[in-house]
């Protein structure tokens, strides 16, 4: 890290956060190790894909998670520090959160409008009469018609979209200095989507919050986040500016996982290319790099030692063999020659898996 | 058809098959004409007894075929003539010795619901809140407690403690005192005790329900949500779980009705409330076949308004189901009628 240690101008800092749930295997370590900066006014996208530990990083932020927990390492929000402390002073007032599902993150049997002046009057002393105007003002704001006629609607009667634009204006009631939004978009259909995710965009930069979005699919990120964060197992795989990220990524991860999404430009019939295996296991996790078993790159040292952290500018990853470099390109020919990697796991040629 | 005309045809049909079996069953008890006419009615070979008999036979419609006397009655019966009394005076005739006794049972049976559900309420937020922890296994443990123990058993420890030793509620019940008032000579005060007898069983079993219902409402996303408005804990389970998780309790409240009117008998007969429950035992006793009719009548219509009226308050409840056709169940499976 270089001039990054500005905290002043940081509203998050995480340095070596982890929280862990109790079972009955042991602990999981759901989040394990993760650090990061996050700048006033900024947005940063967490990508990776179910599993990865992605929502308990935020949850775990949030202080939502319950009583079951552990968290280690250190998260200060503004200065403070929000590691075993309750945060319920912070909820509805400076930090916010937007759901993936807004079929069942609103309350069914509570009106709309209800829902959306209730942190107005619980933390802004507004009167019912004064909440209900600023609802009313916020259903224009994120594009609900008839904004008056649906305060008093219930959500079985909206649409996922305009539920969707409800739970942003419940984000937006209560004005906070951080909105995480969980997959803010993925339970919707794509013409939806987009509109939902440019109003998030456009509602931050007006009022100069930060976000945290998190989602499994990079191109949601792609345009949108100032930087994105590769998430794996728990930890940082990858992190760097938006742009960087697509154009001189050095993860194998997160080569893959831009290589799984289908393209529109693909020749008819083209084969998906998924990434082979499942997350790994949280419990009893692999001792070196947690991608090592599914990674095309794999070499003895990543089966065994985790790779350390190399940040060449704003550009931070962990990995042994980076994509691109002279090292990296060694390891998959060596690999491809093989046929399999260090890991076992068995690849053609060209470098796609069988 | 209308769904409400569907329904009070549906209503009007089942009180028909009820009054019919509880009439044919009656029948078997006995004969009744010994406490209409005394010690005569076993005295057949006397001729002027049998001439006596016959005579009451002939009055009280007795010698006529059961179905003939079913419609006698049946048709006496939605005039609002609910017959004479089976003893040796026949008064007061049946609908006064109902509006007498009634009310008292009534009142005994909302001063219990009020109870069980204002324990039942709190009782299960707590529960819920701190599930599986210590304070619900041992709310657990006392529900299961206060399930179990029979209300004479109930009776005697809460008419020990909070009369004998402590003396906080009277030991008495008048049926002449006022009802609203809060000193001993007020009937409202009278039937805390009676009350809570009838009614700490059904708060542990609304308990059992409304418990488990709000861990599975706590565990859904608009909970999360609510707590990251920064809504406080308290009003997170008030005002955002509790309302959506009353179905299965209300079913059980309606259902319960009619089964706190068998539950009352014991609790009228211990703190000596004379209403319908103590009327149903000593006319069942007597072979008095009017009284058992009538309020085996009440009490059946009472239970399907009832549980008709839990159908209308799913719809006040849950937004959802305004629109849907109630008799169908949705998350629980309702009564039906």
């Amino acid at each position: 890290m270089l001039h990054e240690t500005d905290s002043a101008n940081n509203i998050l800092e995480l340095s070596d956060y982890r929280v862990g749930f109790r079972t009955e295997r042991g602990l999981a370590k759901a989040v394990d190790g993760v650090s990061l900066s996050l700048k006033r006014g900024s947005t940063l996208a967490i990508v990776g894909e179910s599993g990865s530990g992605k929502t308990v990083l935020n949850r775990g932020i949030m202080g939502l998670l319950g009583a079951n927990i552990i968290e280690g390492g250190s998260a200060k929000f503004q200065g403070e520090e929000l590691v075993n402390t309750n945060r319920q002073k912070l909820w509805g007032t400076k930090m916010a959160m937007i759901f993936q599902d807004p079929m069942t993150s609103l309350n069914p049997v509570m009106k709309v409008g209800n829902q959306v002046s209730e942190p107005l009057r619980l933390h802004q002393g507004m009167s019912r009469k004064e909440a209900r105007d600023r609802t009313v003002e916020l259903f224009t704001l994120v594009g609900i018609p008839e904004p008056a006629k649906r305060f008093g609607e219930y959500p079985h009667q909206l649409s996922g979209g305009m539920r969707q634009r409800v739970m942003i204006s419940i984000a937006l009631a209560i004005e906070p200095d951080i909105l995480i939004a969980d997959e803010p978009t993925t339970s919707l259909d794509v013409t939806v989507q987009k509109y939902i995710l440019d109003l998030l965009v456009d509602v931050q930069s007006k009022s100069n919050m930060s976000m945290v979005i998190i989602t499994h699919d990079l191109g949601v990120a792609r345009g949108r986040a100032d930087e994105i964060m590769v998430m794996y197992g728990g930890r940082i795989m990858e992190k760097a500016p938006s742009e960087t990220v697509f154009q001189e990524m050095k993860h194998p991860y997160t080569q893959a996982l831009l290589s799984s999404i289908p393209r529109l430009n693909d020749p008819k019939h083209t084969r998906l290319t998924p990434i082979e295996g499942f997350p790994p296991d949280i419990v009893d996790g692999p001792q070196g790099c947690k991608f090592a078993a599914r990674c095309k790159y794999a070499q003895d040292t990543c089966l065994t030692l985790a790779p350390e952290e190399t940040t060449i500018d704003k550009h931070t990853y962990f990995c042994h063999f980076p994509v691109g470099t002279d090292a990296g390109s060694e390891a998959l020919k060596s690999n491809e020659d093989k046929g399999f990697t260090a890991a076992g796991l068995r690849i053609k040629s060209k470098g796609e898996v069988v | 058809m209308p769904k409400p005309i569907r329904r009070l045809i549906g209503l009007l049909g089942l009180l028909t098959i009820v009054s019919m079996v509880t009439f044919g069953a009656m029948n078997f008890l006995g004969d009744p004409l010994f406490n209409i006419l005394g010690p005569v009615a076993a005295d057949v070979d006397n001729p002027e007894s049998l001439k006596v008999i016959e005579e009451a036979k002939a009055q009280y419609h007795l010698d006529k075929s059961l179905p003939e006397r079913w419609a006698r009655w049946a048709w006496d019966f939605v005039r609002g003539d609910f017959g004479v009394q089976f003893s040796s005076s026949g008064q007061p005739p049946v609908s006064d010795l109902i509006k007498e006794r009634l009310p008292r049972t009534l009142e005994l049976m909302a001063v219990a619901q009020i109870i069980a559900v204002s324990l039942a309420i709190p009782w299960s937020v707590l529960a819920a809140s701190r599930a599986n922890r210590r304070t619900d296994k041992i709310s657990t443990i006392t529900a299961f407690a206060f399930v179990s123990i029979p209300s004479f058993a109930m009776a005697v420890i809460l008419f020990y403690f909070f009369s004998v030793q402590w003396d906080l509620l009277p030991d008495t019940y008048t049926a002449t005192d006022p009802f609203w008032g809060i000193s001993h000579d007020h009937r409202l005060i009278q039937l805390i005790l009676p009350g809570f007898t009838l009614g700490i069983g059904s708060a542990a079993a609304y308990q059992r329900l409304l418990r488990t219902d709000l861990i599975t409402t706590l565990q859904q996303d608009f909970i999360l949500m609510a707590k990251s408005k920064g809504v406080s804990k308290r009003r997170v389970l008030y005002s955002h779980a509790l309302r959506p998780s009353l179905f299965s309790m209300i079913t059980l409240l309606a259902i319960n009705i009619g089964f706190m009117i068998g539950g009352s008998l014991v609790v009228e007969q211990f703190f000596r409330i004379p209403g319908i429950g103590s009327a149903v035992v000593e006319a069942t006793l007597r072979e008095d076949f009017p009284v058992v009719l009538a309020i085996v009548m009440i009490v059946s219509a009472g239970f399907m308004v009832f549980n008709y009226l839990a159908d209308y308050l799913y719809t006040l409840i849950d937004p959802r189901v305004r629109n849907e056709d109630t008799s169908k169940p949705r998350k629980i499976t309702s009564m039906g009628m």
